[in-house]
């Protein structure tokens, strides 16, 4: 019998450490692990250092309740709705020290880390003013190709302390099925010391068993699955829910300023005890409204 | 031209893009005109050519507007949903993109672009979206088109940070970066523009009908090199706006 890997919010967000180096698993307005952000918050787990190809409202929230010291991205927003104020202020101010790279580069730097080896040689940020930061930060370095002779540059290796991915399914085991694009989230998530899914359906392990192919995140690599419906809200969930235009739109907005910010926070994440508080504050008849046409998928 | 035969700026931007396109060939897009673009390549003349989004979407076929690429509206029946891996690794740094698409906040002289942060006396002021696939894209796609509308402040002599790689300092200075590729043409709403083949310095192909060349200078912060007579687009035929108003953009999301 293989162990059982089910935990609560509360208690998979008071195993991450202070300083911690966490990988979120969202891209702009799809598939933010919004519920553990929120306790994150709740909590106050601070000194963050944040990995993300492409940041989203996970990463905003979490910059902007002041949780983070470190940014390792490539950019983000929140599409249409707006940019990610919170973190372009906080790096304007000065406020945290961004290292910023390329998707690919991210991508490839946790690929490294998952396949155990020290860098990965590549082909971007070759003439990008992004390069000279990495290289004096010791986080890359232009070499020559040993066998052709031209110019590349080593990306040293990721591993993220944490990863936190949002699945559709996973069973108790960790096994996850993750329907639409994966971004870099296989990566990171295989790069990470642990990973923690939270995932809108708990799916018996034997459902699993019947068809294997389906699983693209082995429970090999899952240390915590949190059960939680509507835990990217209000970012979309493909084939689960459609992301909520308004509140995204509303969020921007509010996060242009501090007080703003602060306002938001007090009135969705504070001012409510749970995710379930959280999800009340918002109302099951949103909530419904944004459930996905089965064929479509938002 | 008759009224028949009116049409906005957007479309024409779309359709001088989608005529660069080349039937065969596979593109890297993000939202909006350069997605409407392959489209209409695809209606015309180019109808085996095939759209990959960064995110890891293959061949979508959308029918509702998106907010962006993370909305699963754009991922609507697509061939395949994969990972930057295989986007962003396998296609483009593998050599298979032949397009690439890309905007930004500015564009300069050598054709690199900003999109990250513009500056004040030389302190950031403002910040954008940052690279995302972008720096990747200008680095390692067959070659890039650049999409953008024309303003004297989005065309800086050199633009305040360079995300995404176009010629660098001009002449050969991209290729002794290790870099192969580059910016190609760049369609504005006045011209479409392209670069000098020696001196990598922005270059005026042809100015949109109606459309003076001296308003493209004036609306360009560096002298664009100006070789001869300059052409005018051939403007959108009735074919090609019939198509692009009943078939691709018909509630006009995007061009209207």
């Amino acid at each position: 019998m293989n162990p059982d890997k089910v935990r609560s919010l509360q208690e998979v967000v008071a195993s991450v450490p202070e300083g911690a180096h966490v990988a979120l698993g969202g891209f702009a307005v799809s598939g933010c692990p919004i519920a553990f952000v929120h306790e994150m918050i709740r909590q106050r787990r601070g000194r963050l250092t944040l990995s993300q190809a492409v940041g989203g409202m996970d990463t905003d929230l979490l910059v902007g309740a002041g949780l983070v010291d470190t940014l390792i991205f490539g950019g983000g927003s929140l599409d249409r709705a707006g940019l990610l104020n919170r973190v372009n202020e906080a790096i304007l101010r000065g406020r945290v020290r961004v290292l910023e790279q390329s998707s690919l580069a991210i991508t490839l730097r946790y690929h490294a880390g998952a396949l155990g080896i020290p860098y990965i040689p590549t082909r971007t940020l070759l003439g990008s003013e992004m390069l000279e930061p990495l290289v004096e930060a010791g986080e890359a370095e232009v070499a020559e190709d040993p066998f052709e002779g031209q110019r590349i540059v080593r990306l040293r290796a990721l591993r993220p302390d944490v990863a936190v991915l949002h699945v559709q399914m996973a069973d108790r085991q960790g096994n996850c099925r993750i329907l639409g694009p994966t971004w870099d989230n296989l990566e990171k998530a295989r790069a990470a010391r642990r990973t923690i899914v939270l995932t809108e359906e708990l799916v018996d392990e034997e459902a699993f068993r019947r068809s294997p192919e389906g699983t693209v995140l082995s429970g090999l690599y899952v240390d915590a699955v949190v059960p939680l419906r509507f835990s990217a809200y209000p970012t979309a969930c493909y084939r689960k829910y459609d992301y909520d235009f308004d509140h995204l739109r509303r969020y921007a907005t509010l996060a242009q300023t501090e007080e703003g910010f602060a306002q938001y926070l007090e009135e969705y994440v504070l001012g409510t005890s749970d995710h379930e508080g959280y999800l009340h504050r918002v109302g099951e008849e949103r909530l419904r409204d944004l459930v996905a046409d089965p064929e479509r998928g938002y | 031209m008759s009224k028949s035969q009116r049409y906005s700026p957007s479309e024409m931007m779309v359709v001088a893009a989608s005529r660069l396109l080349r039937d065969g060939e596979i593109v890297l897009v993000g939202l909006g005109l350069p997605q409407l673009a392959c489209l209409l390549a695809k209606a015309t003349h180019a109808p085996g050519l095939r759209m990959v989004l960064e995110i890891g979407v293959l061949e979508p076929e959308p029918v509702d507007p998106a907010i962006g690429i993370a909305d699963p509206r754009l991922w609507y029946r697509a061939t395949c949903h994969t990972s930057f891996t295989e986007t962003l690794g396998v296609l483009l740094q593998g050599g298979r993109i032949d397009v690439g698409f890309l905007g930004g906040a500015q564009v300069d002289r050598f054709g690199n672009i900003n999109s990250t942060h513009v500056c004040q006396n030389g302190r950031p002021v403002r910040r954008f979206r940052g690279s995302g696939g972008a720096c990747d894209i200008a680095a390692l796609a067959g070659r890039v088109i650049i999409i953008t509308p024309h303003e004297r402040r989005r065309f800086p002599e050199r633009v305040d940070y360079r995300t995404s790689p176009g010629f660098l300092e001009g002449g050969r200075s991209r290729e002794a970066a290790g870099l192969r590729g580059g910016p190609v043409h760049v369609i504005t709403d006045l011209a479409v523009l392209g670069f000098d083949a020696e001196t990598r310095e922005m270059r005026l192909i042809s100015v949109h009908p109606g459309v003076d060349p001296e308003a493209v200078q004036e609306a360009t912060g560096f002298p664009l090199v100006w070789a001869g007579e300059i052409q005018t687009t051939p403007p959108p035929s009735r074919e090609e706006l019939e198509i692009l108003r009943t078939r691709i953009d018909p509630h006009g999301w995007y061009l209207r």
